[in-house]
């Protein structure tokens, strides 16, 4: 019987990760009342959609490990209305940070070194070239902010007022005078348009 | 750009269509369920979300890349732009700072950097962001003092903190604790010295560690899912395969052990609570292995007494830990 209270016996000794996240998930008993009970009943199907994603079984087993470590330090006292959304949401979120990581590694070079260039500006002291990885991000960002230029007027207002300034939809709504349900037409047609521009 | 599989618009729209409604905080389990089964309907329609979520995050990121980034500017004296070439200034530069002149006609922060020191009483967290984008999480009763400078960033630990360092090869990252010097270019990991005792955790790239230029021993290199534990004074320390996450744990209130022994158990308790916990009768030469949650202290001393052969005895002012006849 699994069930994650505030203290939560783990197997002592067995350093290697895979022997150590074996061990509870491999327990076929699960509480459904529980996020981590639930994740126990339904690891199976949650593989198979990180498969699905990822389209890499050992992919989706990785992962699979990175949300129970996720699942075992939910508060179990948090009231979770919907538990198997909650899961798949966190799943996802990890293949966002997954997808994520190359290039925000590569965006934080970048604006380092503009950081760098802008700190001496007129001094002209940087003395290495640009890293690779960020010349290819900055291109990459460069090609989408001209294709968000070449989009049609309103709807790039709402998408350059959301993405690029961080303003909520209700935000963008009222700055634009608009309505919320406008306002999610617009984005849904530009990251269409967008996400085809970028090929 | 790579070369990718040329996807039909109509698929990146659903892509399109899929992210937004997954996104809502609406979406339930049949949402996701049927999201599960349009993935599996074709392996292209995961690379069209990927792609949308990709472009979704880069437009984000956009933002934060072009816009000008005024926080993060350090004051410059600017020049004319018939500036001299770089040798030449850097040469003005020397012979100006040789004579003393910096300070007087307005130097840069960096060459009059002063330590800034960050500190966080017995249950105090602290998330520190310093001007290099490196992202620190200083755990409770602990003291961090930074000094950047041009060629690197130096900064000094005493307790506990999780780096996220930015990447900056030609600006190393230096963390004296103790006998202990880590050095990283990149990376995230945990630091950790209390009581004499040493210890980092890579969560992700590489870390080194030396001893100060006083101390003996090897210099160690370690990667992502290793620690190396070390006693202060000692040549050496032992390096051990572990779930980094775990070690990682007491940002988000949990204490995960295994096989650890009692003392850093208590350590890491004293760095949370006002009230000091202390071991007596043999309870010092325990190990315990099992998650605690940081809560209120009794509790938690409550719990740790039920998974470990101890009792406790509490005080207003102190907490005695003693191990139970059968343990001594």
């Amino acid at each position: 019987m699994i069930r994650v209270s505030s203290a939560t016996l783990v197997r002592p000794a067995h350093f290697g990760r895979k022997s150590v996240v074996s061990g509870p998930q491999s327990t076929p008993a699960g509480d459904e009342a529980s996020l981590l009970g639930l994740y126990l009943i339904k690891r199976p199907n949650l593989v198979r959609f990180f498969a699905a994603r990822l389209q890499s079984l050992a992919a989706a087993e990785d992962l699979a490990q990175d949300l129970y470590l996720k699942v075992v330090a939910v508060d179990p006292s948090t009231p979770v209305e919907n538990p198997m959304a909650l899961l798949y949401r966190m799943g996802s979120n990890l293949m966002l940070d997954r997808l994520r990581g190359e290039r925000r590694t590569a965006a934080r070079d970048d604006a380092w070194y503009r950081h760098r260039r802008v700190d001496i500006d007129g001094e002209d002291v940087v003395d290495e070239p640009e890293p690779e990885a960020a010349i290819t991000a900055r291109q990459r960002l460069a090609k989408l902010r001209d294709a968000a230029e070449a989009l049609p007027p309103q709807m790039g207002r709402a998408f350059r007022l959301h993405k690029f300034e961080g303003l909520s939809q209700a935000e963008t709504a009222r700055a634009m005078g608009i309505s919320v349900s406008a306002v999610e037409k617009h984005l849904s047609a530009a990251l269409k348009a967008l996400t085809r521009a970028m090929g | 750009m790579n070369a990718s599989p040329p996807i039909a618009d109509a698929v990146i729209d659903t892509a399109v269509d899929w992210m937004l409604r997954l996104e809502s905080p609406q979406a339930g389990e049949a949402d996701w369920l049927a999201f599960d089964s349009w993935l599996n309907a074709d392996p292209l329609h995961a690379v069209a979300y990927d792609r949308a979520v990709l472009t979704a995050e880069d437009a984000r990121a956009i933002g934060e890349v072009f816009r000008p980034q005024t926080a993060n500017v350090i004051p410059f004296p600017r020049r004319a732009p018939s500036a001299p070439a770089q040798p030449q200034r850097r040469a003005i530069y020397g012979a100006l700072a040789a004579a003393g002149l910096f300070a007087a006609i307005g130097a840069p922060m960096w060459m009059a950097a002063q330590p800034t020191i960050y500190s966080t009483a017995p249950g105090e967290r602290r998330t520190v962001t310093l001007k290099d984008g490196s992202r620190i999480d200083l755990n409770g009763a602990s003291r961090l003092s930074v000094k950047f400078s041009r060629g690197q960033r130096r900064t000094t630990l005493d307790g506990e903190a999780v780096f996220d360092v930015a990447k900056d090869a030609s600006r190393p990252f230096y963390i004296t604790s103790g006998d202990r010097q880590v050095r990283v270019v990149g990376t995230q990991f945990d630091v950790r010295r209390r009581d004499g005792r040493f210890s980092v955790t890579v969560a992700r790239g590489i870390v080194e560690v030396a001893p100060v230029a006083s101390a003996s021993g090897a210099t160690l290199r370690l990667t992502a899912g290793h620690r190396l534990d070390h006693t202060e004074g000692a040549a050496d320390g032992h390096v051990s395969s572990v779930v980094a996450e775990e070690t990682l744990g007491w940002r988000g209130g949990r204490l995960i052990y295994r096989d650890a022994p009692m003392g850093d158990v208590v350590a890491d308790l004293n760095a949370q609570f006002a009230r000091p916990i202390t071991l007596s009768d043999g309870a010092g030469s325990l190990r315990f292995s099992g998650v605690l949650m940081v809560d209120d202290q009794d509790e938690v001393v409550r719990r740790l007494a039920s998974l470990a052969p101890i009792s406790s005895t509490v005080t207003k002012n102190e907490i005695v830990l003693r191990a139970d006849p059968s343990a001594r």
